[in-house]
């Protein structure tokens, strides 16, 4: 009899001919959360994909609760009691709370829905959990990270013993995330065995018993958490050291570029006045929510503006549109770059030059596809992006390589003011290193960089001046020297108190 | 030079939806052939010079439909604008105004209505397939009006050079409707394959809000479409009056399906964002060619268009089999490979 709950030996499998896994080992026991780590590509979400049924393996054994499994397909998965938190949320927009735990197995009594009962039983699994959700709540008006929760209380309600998260906490805010731990650890106390992906490192400490590393669709080790150092996880991950993680160059503050002078833009860009100097990186930090992404959304005219001014070079600038803000020499590299920054239907090379069809074409807007080559390759080259083919669709890159083109197509041009929101979100170690270089270049260049971040060693590692902001407002400009974490989770925190000025009023 | 020769054929098999273009080909290649057996008069040259002036109005419709399915929407009212462009003219021209000024008025008002799609669209954000649904009753109603509500009279023998210009004449031994619609798709290509407009179009439709951060103006390549979508309805609408010398009140009824028929076939995807005006001319030819071989053969309308209906399913249909059938068999191929790689070691 074997003490794992899941067990993979010699797991095979390809895509198109190229191994996404190759010889994969993996065990799992109840009663314990195995953090499984490599950088994007290395095979992690296959080999979940591949135990809860998604993809069927190529080749190799799978035993759950020591008994091989042959063929798995969602169904059988679920039936083994294993259940999948995707990168991506899996929930019906449109529908109910109860109605998207209850999808696919809905209680019924001679044949009609009934809700009262589903409503009152999610009432109690939501209790249970300590989660301030109502059943009735239809869940495309909940903030991501309460999403996530109704989707880890849909697993949970299937009785799922295994319990395998994806990423699960790229979308949250740290309070969010202290809560999924929190439930986390209560899950894993009751005996329930927990495969956790995640890129963020500094998280394990809190949760992971043991590690499992890959690299390159292959299996490198398995140890106890505790019998390894931060260090090892990285050299074994990147397959190399990496020397900084945070690497940083100083430079003197230059000339004034860019102003923001009482910017107003609903009720999340409220009074923002800002200053971007030459030789600085000025890094805005935040609860997800404060307003961070809505203040460069209104500053590069992707949103409409109430007022203010924006100042550039010393000169006033009007920006209404994007493009506007592109003329002027302002870009936003987006947060989200499957909704925001890609067109994963085109491919690679239309991708990047799709903002700077300006100067590819001539006046009578003929594109000239000797300039587009040039600027495509020149791009590829300079950021060192891994592929094929630049005709391929952008949809066939990873996530760091997809990060790269959303950066690539806005360093095509010359710019005077580059914007970057989230520009790590969901991507290695070892790419985050080249996108830091990449605005470390920028800063050298005198070229104004101004990023959104919600990884505060991010923030303190990357930047020369730190905004934080809290709900639309600007609450501390802190210099890189007098910041830590405890002082910006105040300012981010510093909400305006409005229970007692009612109390007064 | 045999290296750039290489990467020039890799660029155009990679091209978005090359795949089922050449799929079709073949399909359209079979349906010549199984046509020209059954009957050889399919291939004579009378009949060729008839079955192109049969596409050419299929193809030019098909061309702004695609064009508007390639921004991720959809335009139902091509067949009302062509049945307002045919009974505009046609009005005009028996109330004695120069058939020139004619076609003129006939074009602004057509793009009158592409240019409302766009507003409606692009502007107020109402769903494609409703908006345009207002513009296809509303056109179908100007058509009606114009009139009084009757078809027109005969429009004379002072439009004889409009007739010829339209559909009668031919030049360099092609009818003249066949090379409109052959200009047209050549300009429509160019714009689509080879300009910033083009660029702006495909972007729009595979992922709007990168396209607006990008920089693109999502409202004017939105009307850009439907303007090009219009145009197109409105010569459809001026080659009909000018085939039958008189306005007909339903002309061009439910032509905006065909023309999603023709560009489906031809790998245009209504999700937008995919797709190539190479397509259209496939996917309005077997369209022509059913037409044209059915009725050689003795078909009745009614089959002619539960063929058709299949010839459109089974037409995507395929091309996502082939593409399903593809990653099986290396599927099959991958497993049978490692089983001899484990019966080895």
């Amino acid at each position: 009899m074997s003490e794992y709950v899941v067990e993979a030996k010699h797991v095979c499998k390809s895509f198109r001919g190229i191994k996404a896994l190759d010889d994969v080992y993996f065990n799992l026991k109840s009663g314990e959360v195995m953090a499984l780590l490599g950088e994007n590509g290395a095979g992690k979400s296959t080999l979940v994909k591949i135990l809860s049924g998604v993809y069927t393996r190529d080749a190799g054994e799978i035993y759950y609760y020591g008994k091989q499994v042959g063929h798995i397909d969602p169904q059988v998965a679920q039936e083994l009691g294993v259940a999948i938190i995707h990168q991506e949320l899996n929930l019906c927009p449109h529908l109910t709370v109860a109605e998207n735990i209850f999808l696919g197995r809905e209680l019924t009594s001679s044949g009609l829905l009934s809700d009262k009962e589903m409503n009152r039983q999610t009432a109690e699994l939501l209790e249970k959990m300590d989660l301030d959700l109502r059943p009735d709540t239809i869940v495309g008006d909940l903030s991501v990270s309460k999403q996530q929760m109704v989707e880890i209380a849909k697993a949970i309600s299937t009785n799922a013993r295994i319990l395998i998260m994806d990423e699960p906490t790229s979308a949250l805010t740290s309070k969010e995330i202290d809560f999924l731990f929190a439930t986390i650890n209560k899950l894993r106390n009751e005996g329930c065995g927990i495969i956790y992906i995640s890129h963020r490192l500094e998280e394990l400490k809190h949760i992971a018993d043991r590690v499992t590393i890959m690299r390159d669709g292959k299996y490198i080790l398995t140890s106890e958490f505790s019998d390894i150092s931060m260090d090892e996880i990285i050299a074994n991950m990147v397959g190399r050291e990496i020397k900084e993680k945070f690497p940083r160059i100083e430079l003197n503050r230059g000339k004034k570029i860019f102003e923001v002078k009482n910017l107003n833009a609903g009720r999340m860009v409220r009074d923002i006045n800002l200053e971007l100097y030459e030789g600085e990186i000025v890094g805005i930090a935040g609860l997800v929510g404060s307003g961070r992404t809505e203040t460069t959304r209104a500053i590069f005219g992707a949103d409409p503006k109430e007022s203010g001014e924006i100042i550039l070079d010393g000169k006033k600038v009007t920006i209404n549109n994007p493009r506007d803000a592109i003329n002027a020499g302002i870009v936003l590299v987006p947060e989200d770059r499957k909704k925001d920054g890609l067109c994963t239907r085109l491919s690679i090379s239309e991708n990047i030059s799709l903002p700077n069809l300006d100067f590819l074409c001539d006046k009578l807007g003929i594109l000239s596809s000797k300039k587009e080559e040039r600027l495509v390759n020149k791009a590829v080259e300079e950021l060192q992006i891994k592929l094929a083919d630049v005709q391929a669709d952008a949809a066939s890159l990873s996530g760091g390589n997809q990060q790269k083109i959303v950066v690539a197509k806005w360093l095509a041009r010359n710019s005077r003011v580059v914007m970057f929101d989230e520009p790590t979100r969901g991507i290695d170690v070892a790419v985050k290193v080249e996108i830091y270089n990449i605005m470390n270049d920028l800063k050298r260049q005198g070229i104004g960089v101004l990023f959104v971040s919600s990884e505060l060693p991010e923030i303190l590692g990357i930047s020369d001046r730190i905004i934080v902001m809290c709900d639309g407002r600007i609450t501390a400009e802190l210099d890189r020297n007098e910041a830590t974490q405890d002082i910006i989770l105040k300012y981010a925190t510093m909400f305006e108190n409005k229970i007692q000025s009612t109390k007064e009023a | 030079m045999d290296l750039e020769r290489k990467n020039f054929w890799k660029r155009v098999i990679t091209k978005r939806g090359m795949g089922q273009v050449i799929t079709v080909t073949f399909g359209l290649i079979i349906l010549c052939a199984v046509f020209g057996v059954i009957n050889p008069i399919f291939f004579s040259q009378k009949n060729v010079g008839n079955l192109l002036r049969q596409i050419a109005p299929i193809l030019i419709i098909g061309i702004g439909q695609s064009y508007v399915l390639i921004t991720g929407n959809i335009d139902l009212s091509i067949g009302s604008v062509v049945g307002m462009s045919c009974m505009l003219s046609a009005t005009l021209m028996t109330k004695g105004t120069n058939p020139w000024t004619a076609v003129f008025i006939t074009v602004v008002c057509c793009l009158l209505i592409g240019f409302v799609n766009g507003v409606l669209v692009a502007k107020f954000k109402l769903p494609p397939f409703i908006a345009t649904l207002g513009t296809m009753t509303m056109a179908r109603g100007i058509a009606q009006i114009v009139n009084n509500n009757y078809n027109t009279d005969s429009i004379g023998d002072a439009a004889r050079g409009f007739r010829n210009f339209f559909y009668y004449g031919s030049t360099l031994g092609l009818y003249n409707a066949v090379w409109i619609a052959f200009v047209i798709w050549f300009i429509f290509n160019f714009i689509l394959g080879k300009t910033r407009t083009g660029r702006h179009i495909y972007a729009v439709g595979s992922n709007i809000d990168a396209a607006k951060l990008s920089g693109v103006n999502i409202f004017s390549t939105t009307t850009k479409a439907y303007l090009v979508s219009s145009f197109c309805s409105c010569i459809v609408g001026l080659i009909i009056c000018a085939t039958s010398g008189m306005g007909t009140m339903d002309a061009g009824n439910s032509y905006e399906m065909y023309a999603v028929a023709a560009s489906v076939i031809g790998g245009v995807s209504t999700l937008g964002g995919r797709g190539i005006l190479l397509g259209t001319v496939i996917g309005a030819s077997i369209w022509g060619v059913l037409q044209n071989g059915l009725q050689f053969a003795g078909a009745p309308v009614a089959i002619r268009n539960i063929v058709i209906g299949i010839i459109v399913i089974v037409s995507v249909l395929l091309d996502i089999v082939v593409r399903n059938d593809k990653l099986i068999r290396r599927k099959g191929l991958m497993a049978s490979a490692k089983q001899k790689g484990a019966e080895n070691a």
